[in-house]
């Protein structure tokens, strides 16, 4: 069995976004109560959440937004640059501890403490932009990450997979014309959901050119569309890239009971995508996988999903 | 909405007398297909295509592989003798519905711009056309499109624009379109945001049936036996 490292604090479920707003806290409540019921906790190495160290929230942030988001969270404005950022006072100090706590993963996982690790964290990252706070995320923890890890450890190669159902347009943009980083959405089309980027010929920028991949997926699609994308568009990019570590952008609203967007994808068809991506991290990154909650809102199904997710893995 | 707000204004010009080959070299340096032919006081007089120049030159010309000797076989001809003398023009007080409408009528890809003295004051190419519809559909920002099927009389998009405000949701467009049922209208409503969970929930409470979005175009296609 893997030595898998669980990252989780109840402090994040201070981050209030109101009433009706799916970015919720019972989200992640059910995310940590599926996999104690599945008896998963003990085989699992906690990772403590930390106040992140700002200076690599810089490495990706700009000062005037951090500067920003700091004073209206903490002044008591309820929203941050648009009504989908619903926030409270705590907003400000739960972005710090998610961020910290994913990258005590990331120097977990590079000292050998782990083998992989799951980080079930609010608020999620990937729309979030430089300068800009987009759809319910605030820090992009998973680009801060891929940033920790180049330069704490001189990773020169890092690999991002996102399947949340949402394209993170925040991950593509900020790494688009680098080289050093891959970044792989699949996606529903952006034509038909949120936020309207991530089509086949947004391939990344100047000497980053190639080194951006999307998997556009059509409204109604299931597990066989996601699996013949994967293998076409993934499997051969990473077979060339070969990323020394694997950071995933976990969002499991792709599922067909959930309602922010029109996927089919079942329980099974997430197992088979997490096993592939598992696969991919031994054959190239020493199973060196950091993976990253960003969405999902269907709290019946959050419990199994996430602790499938987990129990992959453990069993990689 | 007028032609003169999404023109391109500095426009790189030639006169009846250029050098061909000088018009074509122009082209190519600032990556254009167009160049208004003016007279005097920046009168227009024509409008010469790059497929103009393509079928007056041979090919090695145009690729710009030519030998110097065989650029000056062409050196004398003038663009006045390949222009269109009467070209399909727009004035600045015309609107860009118009300009779609033109284009669509006259099947080119750029109109000169003049004034009610026939004075060149731009230039509108389908591009600078295609850049003002994605700026109307608003989908240069993030949101999500919905499809709403509603009956076709009056106050039908009212009550949808004011359920939509009511959940504080900005609009980045709404487009209506016929629809292929009879007595049906399917209204795109483009909203900025990521949280449509609940106004999708709330317009179906309503009464209106939300499409599929398989189903926008599916249905248009052929169906194979």
């Amino acid at each position: 069995m893997k030595r898998t490292g669980f990252l989780y604090d109840p402090r994040y479920l201070l981050h209030d976004t109101g009433p009706y707003h799916p970015e919720r806290a019972e989200r992640l409540e059910a995310i940590h109560q599926g996999i104690k019921e599945a008896g998963l906790l003990g085989n699992l190495t906690r990772v403590p959440s930390r106040l992140v160290d700002m200076k690599w929230v810089q490495t990706i942030h700009t000062l005037e937004y951090l500067r920003r988001f700091e004073e209206l969270c903490l002044g008591g404005r309820r929203t941050l640059d648009c009504e989908d950022n619903q926030m409270c006072r705590d907003t400000y100090e739960t972005a710090q501890l998610a961020a910290g706590g994913v990258l005590e993963a990331a120097r977990m996982l590079m000292t050998n403490e782990v083998d992989n690790a799951f980080c079930a964290v609010r608020p999620p990252g990937h729309h979030a932009e430089r300068g800009e706070a987009m759809g319910f995320c605030y820090f992009n923890n998973v680009a801060i990450a891929a940033r920790y890890l180049q330069m704490e450890y001189k990773v020169e190669r890092v690999g991002i997979i996102d399947f949340d159902v949402h394209h993170g347009n925040g991950t593509q943009h900020i790494f688009e014309q680098d080289p050093t980083v891959f970044y792989y959405s699949i996606h529903q089309h952006p034509s038909f959901a949120y936020p309207g980027t991530g089509r086949e010929f947004e391939m990344g920028s100047g000497q980053g050119y190639g080194f951006t991949k999307n998997s556009p997926v059509l409204p109604g699609s299931s597990d066989d569309e996601y699996r013949r994308l994967i293998e076409k568009d993934l499997l051969p990019a990473f077979e060339s890239f070969a990323p020394q570590v694997i950071i995933v952008s976990t969002g499991f609203d792709a599922h067909k009971d959930d309602d922010m967007a029109d996927m089919r994808v079942t329980t099974e068809g997430f197992a088979w995508i997490m096993r592939t991506i598992m696969k991919m991290g031994e054959k190239y990154a020493d199973g060196r996988i950091l993976s990253v909650l960003e969405g999902g809102y269907a709290l019946d199904r959050l419990p199994e999903l996430a602790a499938g997710h987990v129990k992959i893995m453990l069993d990689a | 909405m007028f032609v003169s707000q999404s023109m391109t204004r500095k426009v790189v010009t030639v006169s009846k007398e250029t050098p061909l080959l000088e018009a074509q070299a122009l082209m190519a340096g600032s990556n254009i297909r167009h160049l208004p032919v003016v007279a005097a006081d920046n009168l227009l007089v024509g409008i010469i295509t790059d497929r103009d120049i393509r079928s007056a030159l041979p090919y090695d010309l145009v690729k710009g592989q030519a030998s110097d000797e065989e650029r000056r076989k062409y050196a004398h001809l003038k663009v006045s003798d390949f222009m269109t003398a009467t070209p399909a023009t727009i004035s600045v007080f015309d609107t860009l519905p118009d300009a779609l409408l033109l284009i669509q009528e006259k099947r080119v890809g750029a109109f000169p711009v003049i004034d009610g003295e026939g004075k060149l004051k731009g230039i509108i190419s389908v591009r600078d056309l295609l850049r003002a519809f994605i700026n109307v559909l608003g989908i240069g920002e993030p949101g999500t499109l919905l499809c709403v099927l509603v009956d076709n009389k009056v106050g039908q998009l009212k009550r949808i624009v004011d359920a939509i405000t009511e959940e504080k949701i900005s609009f980045g467009s709404v487009l209506v379109a016929r629809y292929w049922e009879k007595d049906k209208r399917a209204v795109f409503p483009y909203l900025l945001t990521n949280n449509v969970m609940r106004v999708k929930k709330k317009l179906q409470d309503m009464g209106f049936t939300l499409l599929d979005p398989m189903q926008w175009y599916m249905d248009q296609l052929p169906k194979t036996e």
